[in-house]
């Protein structure tokens, strides 16, 4: 008997043993600030979603959330850094569609695996496109801009920031259903490609709808169109492409990841956190104003959203042969 | 008459004293900051941005204006005192302030900067308040064409930049545009001569360069010479304040700088940057009066005219922000943010909706300009104060200011690896005794006349006539034209006078 009630005594104690250090795993997170990484330089559309949306966030997960911009090469070196981070939960990534569907497609060298490197948390937001024109150009609706288009081949010019991006890429989607042909002027940024637009040297712009509506609310610019598929209210009054063009779609969308291997109860928490921030009517209200849709979900969805976009911008960049080069 | 009521009204806004408080400090860390080489306005903008979000939008965009103005005050500081253009704009007031200042009239040229500075900052205030909206169609003139046919202007004056030998120039310069073409095409997309570095993808940095060439350089030669033989600045500290001759000199110089950077602040893209250049190289073609200091040895115009030049740019580049929403450089776009996280859109109906929030910060403007040479006018003894450290511990200080300022720009190692490597080509340079300035100037104008030059091809289709046929353009290379003969005339002429003599 004495040999049996030593082996239970040990039994025990192992058993307490592991109990206790289940215990010690379950410490409270989070426990100390959370580094939320924006691969885009400060002042940018993803830089004030950032901003507006970690105010919240803080106060939902109870510790303070400090945005670091790491821009550089389009987004793939802020996006590289989270991907080689520890996964503790304290080094998050705000990505949109150019790090994660358009860049991987587009560019052979990506220092990281879009699917592998990372655990999607959710989807934050959706920024739709927008169709501008001068105010000089003889259309005044997008079948008039396409019409204009057909008769003038070659002769008219898109204005883009950059080869590889969302701007060009939904330009090349509506020259495509629409069969026309455009030339692709590129510049280091929409915002240097506007005082072209206005005066008129190049044709049409289809910017992000943050930075392109306060040109249309001043009157400078003239909106054919937005992106979405139905009308949208963040640009009331706008009839959407895909009247004209059945199928045409194309936005931007926004979501936190965290590095490959997050443990799926802090990708609940987070993902939690966020959505409950995003129905915050402040929060609400100043994503309106910047003209992006404040968009929640499960972590399944967004993983399912990224797996769609990525296949419709590699259909697109295969078909139309754009490359880095 | 409007303006007026316009002007009352942003002062009565800026006047009032939380405003105020905070317009002060914001010079203040704007000062301090620029001071420091290498942090320049954007870095601390960026770690300011959130600070301000519990501010009203009127004192946080006063704030970050006064960071802004303070940054660029500081940055001539350190460029006359130490040689590090602490921003682009100074690199210009970096060739003749350091010469002032190794002649032991570091005070002068201080005070130049500041004065020449607030003046400029007046008028280009006036202008702004003035002239916005018929300026923003000037800029609306300038399509690609335009924008090559200045900056080949600007690459000719810099070749005038250079005192010593114009071969040297010329090569300095060409070096300056291949370090340039180091990153992402912007036509194609494709990454060139980034040896598939990512951190390259975007290119060299500027400050990179600037602090690795002006500042790890100078400090390599430095200690390379026996201690005897070392810079040392205070044992000839004369007055602090400039005499009336140089007062006299400075006058004109700071209103051709004026006029010429509030005229080239407006264009959107770099405008003020070509600004500080231009007044260096129309100030060096002007005569000397008799008795003055040649240029690239301490000539207070040289310091004068391009500080007036840029600050001047630097208000009026506030117009196309203000007026049509677009961010004339990365500070601005920094502001737009600001704006837009405080739910003000930037652009036209900002005057009309936000009256308070426009003038007021044209109102601050002033003020802000004001506050710094109040600021810095006494501060100039304690800068002076400053170059009395022995120079075993003012180097490592440099050494390490650099290396903060380099690292916060991008918050990546590997930038630091590139200042070290610039040192190390920084040097060589003094050695062979080639100035680092047109490289620098090469340096940001060829990426820039590049992405001009195929756009403005793209839009005609391959048609190069269309350099001479828009008029702003052609008047611009004729203008080209004629600098260039001005500047090899001297050298021609040389030539014809060696060989008249050996004959």
């Amino acid at each position: 008997m004495k040999i049996n009630d030593f082996r239970s005594a040990l039994l025990a104690c192992l058993a307490s043993c592991l109990l206790a250090s289940v215990g010690v795993q379950a410490q409270p997170y989070p426990q100390k600030p959370i580094r939320l990484i924006v691969p885009f330089p400060a002042g940018g559309a993803t830089d004030i979603f950032a901003r507006t949306l970690s105010q919240k966030l803080a106060e939902k997960l109870g510790t303070s959330v400090v945005v670091d911009n790491k821009p550089g090469a389009g987004g793939t070196l802020g996006s590289d850094m989270v991907a080689k981070a520890q996964p503790d939960g304290y080094t998050l990534l705000l990505a949109t569609s150019s790090t994660h569907s358009i860049g991987p497609n587009l560019n052979p060298k990506m220092p990281y695996d879009a699917v592998r490197d990372f655990t999607p948390i959710g989807q934050v937001g959706n920024a739709p496109s927008i169709m501008l024109v001068p105010n000089s150009s003889p259309a005044k609706t997008v079948q008039e801009w396409i019409d204009y288009a057909r008769k003038n081949p070659g002769r008219l010019n898109y204005a883009s920031s950059g080869n590889g991006t969302i701007v060009q890429l939904t330009a090349e989607l509506f020259k495509a259903q629409a069969g026309l042909f455009v030339v692709h002027i590129p510049y280091k940024g929409t915002a240097l490609a506007m005082p072209d637009l206005i005066s008129g040297k190049v044709d049409v712009l289809f910017d992000s709808l943050p930075t392109g509506l306060p040109h249309v609310r001043d009157g400078r610019l003239r909106a054919l169109g937005v992106t979405t598929a139905q009308r949208t209210p963040l640009a009331p009054g706008i009839p959407p492409i895909s009247d004209v063009l059945p199928g045409y779609e194309s936005t931007t969308w926004f979501g936190l990841f965290g590095p490959q291997g997050l443990r799926p109860e802090l990708v609940s928490r987070i993902n939690l956190a966020a959505n409950q921030s995003l129905k915050d009517p402040e929060v609400a209200d100043k994503l309106q104003k910047l003209g992006i849709e404040g968009l929640g979900g499960t972590p399944a969805q967004f993983t399912s959203l990224l797996a769609s976009e990525s296949a419709k911008w590699k259909k697109i960049i295969n078909e139309r042969k754009i490359t880095l080069d | 008459m409007e303006l007026f009521d316009n002007l009352a009204l942003g002062f009565g806004v800026a006047f009032t004293f939380q405003n105020l408080i905070y317009a002060f400090i914001g010079c203040l860390l704007g000062t301090l900051i620029g001071v420091l080489p290498g942090i320049g306005p954007v870095a601390t903008i960026a770690m300011l941005l959130p600070a301000t979000y519990a501010l009203p939008p009127v004192a946080a965009l006063i704030m970050l204006a006064g960071i802004y103005y303070g940054a660029q005050y500081g940055g001539s500081t350190t460029a006359i005192l130490v040689n590090l253009p602490g921003e682009s704009s100074s690199v210009v007031t970096v060739i003749d302030g350091y010469q002032m200042a190794r002649k032991g009239r570091a005070g002068p040229a201080l005070a130049a900067a500041g004065l020449g500075s607030f003046f400029a900052g007046c008028v280009g205030t006036l202008i702004l308040a003035a002239f916005a909206a018929p300026l923003t169609e000037v800029a609306f003139k300038f399509g690609p064409a335009e924008y090559f046919s200045l900056m080949i202007l600007g690459l000719i004056g810099a070749v005038v930049l250079a005192s010593g030998s114009l071969l040297k120039a010329v090569a300095m310069i060409v070096l300056g545009l291949l370090l340039g073409l180091v990153g992402t095409d912007v036509n194609s997309g494709v990454a060139r001569f980034s040896f598939d570095v990512p951190e390259l993808t975007d290119g060299i940095g500027f400050i990179v360069i600037a602090m690795g060439v002006f500042g790890y350089g100078e400090i390599i030669s430095n200690l390379s010479k026996p201690e005897d033989e070392r810079e040392v600045f205070t044992g000839k500290v004369t007055g602090l304040f400039p005499t009336k001759e140089d007062f006299r000199n400075m006058i004109p110089a700071v209103l051709r700088g004026t006029a010429i950077g509030s005229i080239l602040g407006i264009l959107p893209g770099g405008g003020a940057l070509l600004a500080a250049f231009a007044a260096y190289t129309i100030e060096k073609k002007t005569k000397l009066r008799p008795g003055e200091v040649p240029f690239g040895q301490g000539n207070i115009r040289g310091v004068a005219a391009p500080e007036s030049a840029n600050n001047a740019g630097s208000q009026t580049s506030f117009i196309p922000l203000l007026t049509l929403g677009i961010p004339p450089n990365a500070v601005m776009a920094l502001m737009v943010g600001a704006m837009t996280i405080h739910n003000i859109q930037p652009g036209p109906q900002v005057m009309t909706s936000n009256p308070e929030l426009f003038w007021g910060l044209i109102a601050s403007m002033w003020i802000g300009n004001l506050m710094l040479v109040i600021l810095n006018l006494p501060l100039i003894g304690m800068w002076i104060k400053l170059l009395t450290v022995p120079y075993r511990w003012l180097f490592p200080a440099i050494v390490l200011f650099c290396a903060i300022g380099v690292y916060s720009t991008n918050n990546n190692t590997f930038d630091i690896w590139m200042v070290a490597a610039f040192g190390i080509i920084g040097y060589t340079f003094i050695k062979l005794g080639v100035e680092p300035a047109p490289l620098l100037l090469g340096f940001i104008l060829g990426p820039m006349m590049e992405e001009n030059l195929r756009r403005a091809l793209l839009l005609s289709r391959g048609d190069w006539t269309v350099f001479v046929t828009r008029g702003l353009s052609a008047s611009l290379l004729a203008a080209a034209a004629v600098l260039l003969v001005i500047v090899l005339l001297p050298a021609v002429k040389s030539k014809r006078e060696e060989a008249f003599v050996e004959e």
